[in-house]
């Protein structure tokens, strides 16, 4: 049985009624929630501290300018939370958070976790003008039925974390038949449950019904295998690798909006990795020609090396990639080796230890 | 019409890849350079990437005017000069906007021209890499049309508009193809390294070239006035503190633009420095001013940050839209913002390595009626009458 929370009107409403509640009633001093932020449909997240300001918030938006586990980390970098703030977030930015602040890159102290069973969002190319209000309907369809969006990001299609593990409040969206008109919040902790006390709405202890949940994860299941299919990258030995990057201009900007990838300065933008005159001289000299760039495969294994534990498969690094490289596939394929062989999944408890930090005298017994 | 430049013209067959790539490979077991630097389709054969090659064997791979440009050749020069010398000499064959960014990164000190022959092609424009890489074959192709034609209409939107596609100074030896008689190049030497390139060959300088001149020239005209065109529209469309906000609005933050130009160089930029990271109490106090604090913060300010720091440098080689995941109209609005700070400087990036870096340069006379309109003494004036 869990405690629940229902509201008579559409989750988006829903969600920023509560939003509204909170901050009319002291109980957070701040709410970051997505956000319209133009007049041409722009949406990004915004960190809002009046109730008259939450009207233009779309806390449900579907869409994912930034993982906001990344923006949350620098918020409570230097400073953890002096006051309350209400975070509205997408499970895999959740996990992305908690796998941060295990890094010691910020810090849970003073928010309030919002977090929903999650349809995926649209490519960030979508963002222009009204592409993603026009599908707005469509998607919120497939949600209600608990069907692949069509669509959105390919990182989302194939996502089997879709229900959030750390969050106070959950609320329900994916195969809820009622969304049109109601809003389920399951009060996931005690914390989540103090909060809300005395909101206008409907309390219950109900059953949760996971055989929906079941449903949807062996759909994407199935989605995320045929899609791994279509990325080509089952086999991933140099020849795939050079195929796979092959478009790769080393703009580095999968590391630049990873969430896991927090170095200040990485190695492959740092002095170290820049190659002297001499160099290119004997590369030159050996084998009659050298590239200007040739680091182009290694600062990806590296990277994958880097994040594979922690990597939430959110797709940002597909999403801003200038070449339409399946980073996604690539980071999400190699990731779920990594963790199955340490029995890890990213951001589910934030008192398990990052594989590479505990050790544990049995494990890969047969590595040596 | 009597030619004003000295040059050469060359008997090229094939087209013009095979031309140009021909003339570097006489050049090379000729010994006017030890080494090419040139854009080299990758094994995959759906992108290039720039190489640096010594056996002519090797140049078979190469494609001088490629369909797309995925770094900006600047870079590569920079990349592979930056960082000590063999006293090698390398020719590297770039677009003309690549030359004029690294005339400007050697004068920022960041690229050795010393061992470096530029050469450049008459560009009919790259394709954004997001059309290209759809599909490699399909883009092929439509560029090979396009350049044909000298039709930008499929090309990255600077290009459409760029007035500086042929000889600009930067490069020491320039191969002229537009206006050309079929089965010729022109070859014009700019410097002294371009001459001592041609007259190794054994190639007379004295012919007639004005066709090429005429060609160049008209297609100058031609695309100054689409560019004046373009940036009205789109001065319209971004004055003012409001519209610029607005046609930022969009922006994730990511950074790329700045990671992908040519220009800028810096290896830590101040927007990713731990100065831009504040406490909490810092980000709720500035939420409370307007009850609302768009995330990540300070957008608007690292563009105008980024303006001030390379718009005087900027070639306008639309790198930064391409990057873009948001699809903002970066490299046109910096084009224009670069068009106006250089006009005010009389100053145009990378056409000459000898002319200085303006904000490196004091001028006496230099915006006398900025002075005026600002001095104490005009105010009191006003004041007074």
């Amino acid at each position: 049985m869990a405690r629940v929370l229902r509201l008579s009107k559409s989750p988006e409403r829903g969600v920023r009624d509560m939003a509204k509640f909170l901050l009319e009633n002291g109980r957070v001093k701040g709410v970051l929630t997505l956000r319209e932020v133009g007049e041409n449909g722009a949406v990004g997240y915004s960190l809002i501290s009046s109730a008259d300001e939450l009207e233009h918030a779309r806390p449900l938006y579907p869409l994912m300018p930034v993982n906001s586990g990344k923006w949350l980390s620098l918020l409570t970098l230097r400073q953890a939370a002096t006051e309350p703030i209400a975070v509205v977030l997408r499970p895999c930015e959740l996990r992305a958070f908690v796998e941060l602040v295990k890094r010691q890159q910020g810090s849970t102290d003073n928010l309030l976790l919002i977090s929903s069973t999650c349809g995926g969002v649209y490519p960030l190319e979508m963002a222009l003008g009204d592409n993603v209000e026009a599908n707005l309907a469509q998607y919120w369809e497939a949600v209600k039925q608990g069907e692949v969006i069509p669509g959105i990001r390919p990182a989302c299609k194939a996502c089997d974390q879709f229900v959030p593990y750390t969050a106070d409040i959950i609320v329900s969206l994916l195969g809820n038949k009622d969304i049109d008109r109601e809003t389920v919040m399951l009060l996931n902790t005690d914390r989540g449950e103090k909060f809300v006390e005395g909101m206008s709405g409907q309390f219950a202890e109900e059953a949760i019904d996971s055989a929906a949940v079941e449903r949807i994860r062996s759909q994407r299941e199935t989605e995320k295998q045929r899609l791994f299919d279509e990325a080509e990258i089952r086999n991933l030995g140099i020849d795939e690798l050079n195929k796979a990057f092959s478009k790769c201009i080393g703009c580095h900007n999968c590391s630049k909006v990873c969430p896991i990838c927090y170095c200040h300065l990485c190695f492959f933008d740092s002095e170290a990795s820049e190659h002297d005159a001499v160099y290119y001289a004997t590369q030159l000299e050996r084998r009659g020609s050298v590239e200007a760039f040739p680091d182009t495969i290694f600062y990806h294994l590296v990277r994958l090396s880097h994040v594979s534990t922690s990597c939430v498969g959110c797709g940002m690094c597909s999403d801003v990639c200038p070449a339409s490289i399946p980073l996604w596939a690539i980071s999400l394929r190699v990731a779920e080796s990594v963790q199955k062989a340490y029995g890890y999944l990213p951001g589910k408890d934030m008192e398990e230890g990052l594989p590479l930090t505990t050790f544990r005298p049995e494990e890969f017994a047969a590595v040596g | 019409m009597t030619p004003t430049r000295k040059g050469t013209i060359y008997l090229s067959e094939g087209d013009v890849e095979k031309g140009v790539l021909d003339f570097m490979k006489q050049a090379l077991s000729q010994g006017c350079f030890d080494a090419v630097l040139i854009p080299t389709r990758v094994s995959a054969g759906d992108s290039v990437a720039y190489s640096l090659i010594r056996d002519e064997a090797l140049l078979e791979g190469a494609s001088p005017l490629p369909p797309i440009m995925p770094v900006q050749g600047a870079r590569a020069i920079s990349s592979i000069t930056r960082r000590g010398k063999r006293n090698k000499i390398i020719a590297a064959v770039v677009r003309p906007c690549e030359a004029r960014a690294t005339v400007e990164l050697a004068k920022l000190g960041q690229a050795n021209l010393e061992d470096i022959i530029l050469v450049t092609v008459d560009c009919p424009g790259v394709m954004p890499l997001a059309d290209y890489f759809r599909s490699a074959e399909d883009g092929d192709k439509t560029f090979r049309d396009a350049s044909e034609t000298w039709d930008s209409e499929p090309m990255r939107p600077v290009c459409s508009i760029c007035d500086k596609f042929s000889a600009s100074g930067a490069e020491d030896l320039h191969i002229g193809t537009l206006g050309a008689k079929s089965g010729t190049m022109v070859l014009i030497p700019s410097s002294g390294k371009g001459e001592s390139v041609l007259s190794k060959l054994g190639l007379s300088m004295e012919d007639d070239i004005s066709s090429w001149e005429g060609g160049v020239e008209r297609l100058t005209q031609e695309r100054k006035q689409k560019r004046n065109e373009s940036h009205n529209g789109l001065r319209s469309e971004i004055e003012g503190i409001d519209r610029l906000l607005e046609s930022f609005s969009r922006c994730i933050n990511c950074h790329n633009c700045m990671r992908v130009c040519p220009i800028c160089y810096c290896r830590q930029c101040y927007f990713d420095s731990d100065k831009m990271k504040f406490n909490f109490e810092d980000y709720l106090t500035r939420a409370r001013v307007r009850g609302v604090l768009k995330v990540p913060t300070d957008t608007l300010l690292f563009h105008i940050g980024r303006m001030l720091h390379m718009s005087l440098s900027c070639v306008s080689c639309g790198m930064c839209e391409d990057a873009c995941p948001m699809n903002i109209s970066v490299g046109q609005i910096f084009s224009l913002v670069g068009d106006r700070n250089q006009e005010a400087f009389s100053y145009v990036p990378g056409r000459s390595i000898d002319e200085a870096l303006p904000l490196t340069t004091f001028e006496q006379g230099e915006f006398q009626e900025v002075e005026q309109s600002h001095s104490v003494f005009s105010v009191k004036e006003k004041q007074n009458g």
